[in-house]
């Protein structure tokens, strides 16, 4: 499945935001194929900081581990955030 | 440091306002900056108490505001009282700076804003001391803006979880380097070294400060210089300049 990550919304800074996004977004997850790839993209984002980060691609990566891709990270914010989460 | 009496090179006044000598070559062309001419070949020197003024011109209401002993509501076209009103202003200025920079500029700024910002909320929701929420005002032609709460300071989160620490500067210097989070038993926090991250590689500046402790960072920047200031604030304020980045 491929998560659209701007239909969360285009700024995406703030930990609550983040953390209700992860929530809402659970009986998608849970629909999810045991094999099957989460692909997260995120075309469109303008702003993506570590703190909304935290709260939906940890524990997304910590569920799916290796099946989550990403694909579309150029913004540079979005590469810095990743850059800080890849560090731990 | 020097004294208060003491002229400072172009290149010492550039380093403390964190802007190329070129930007303090236009700004004194303009009028904006003015400096003094001395030695020989006419070389630019600033007054110590200019550059601070300068540094303070934009952002006096903030630092007023964060310094006040009587506690009262900024007025409302500065005041984010809950985390919601900051996101739309936010947005509001991501909107406006990208009618005048590119994408790549408006993402960093308003990411390194927004994670100020919602880190005055993460650590002092339900704690505030007086007033609830943030002081939050930039200019886009001065290519500035300016985070300011009235929370409990960084040295106070953080002493939940690293009692050891004992100063300000301190535990400023634990937000910028490493990771860890005052909301215990939380285990993230790396929001200011995130922060760090994007000012030192990109031509952006920051002045920060929280208790008695400042510290300004600009690009390049290896070691992080934390100084003491007389003008001590509870919370945090923060300045940033994205001039060099437009």
């Amino acid at each position: 499945m491929t998560i659209d990550l701007k239909k969360f919304g285009t700024t995406l800074v703030s930990r609550p935001s983040g953390k209700e996004a992860w929530l809402a977004f659970q009986p998608v997850l849970n629909e999810a194929l045991p094999e099957e790839k989460i692909i997260v993209d995120f075309q469109g984002i303008v702003v993506l900081t570590p703190s909304w980060a935290d709260e939906f691609l940890t524990p997304l990566r910590a569920v799916f581990k290796d099946k989550v891709q990403l694909m579309n990270i150029t913004n540079p914010s979005v590469k810095a955030t990743l850059d800080i989460l890849d560090e731990h | 440091m020097p004294t208060d009496n003491k002229l400072l090179s172009i290149g010492e006044a550039a380093a403390l306002l964190g802007v190329s000598i070129d930007t303090l070559r236009r700004w004194d062309s303009a009028g904006r900056l003015p400096s003094i001419r001395s030695g020989p070949l006419g070389h630019r020197f600033y007054k110590r108490t200019d550059i601070e003024r300068f540094l303070q011109a934009i952002d006096v209401a903030a630092r007023d505001w964060a310094e006040s002993t009587i506690a009262s509501q900024p007025n409302s076209d500065v005041y984010c009282q809950t985390r919601d009103v900051f996101q739309a202003r936010l947005e509001k200025f991501q909107m406006e700076l990208s009618r005048v920079a590119p994408i790549e500029v408006v993402s960093l700024v308003t990411a390194v804003a927004g994670e100020i910002g919602n880190n005055s909320f993460d650590h002092n929701l339900g704690n505030w001391p007086d007033i609830p929420g943030i002081f939050f005002s930039y200019s886009i032609r001065d290519r500035k803006l300016v985070l300011v709460d009235r929370g409990q300071g960084i040295l106070t989160t953080l002493k939940r979880v690293r009692t050891e620490l004992i100063s300000s500067g301190e535990a400023m210097k634990v937000a910028f380097t490493e990771t860890v989070s005052g909301r215990y038993p939380e285990t993230r926090g790396n929001g200011l070294k995130f922060v760090r991250e994007i000012i030192v590689k990109n031509p952006f500046s920051l002045y920060f400060q929280t208790g008695d402790a400042q510290l300004y960072l600009k690009k390049g920047d290896e070691e992080l210089d934390i100084q003491p200031i007389e003008s001590k604030i509870n919370g945090c304020f923060a300045l940033i300049n994205f001039e060099e980045l437009i």
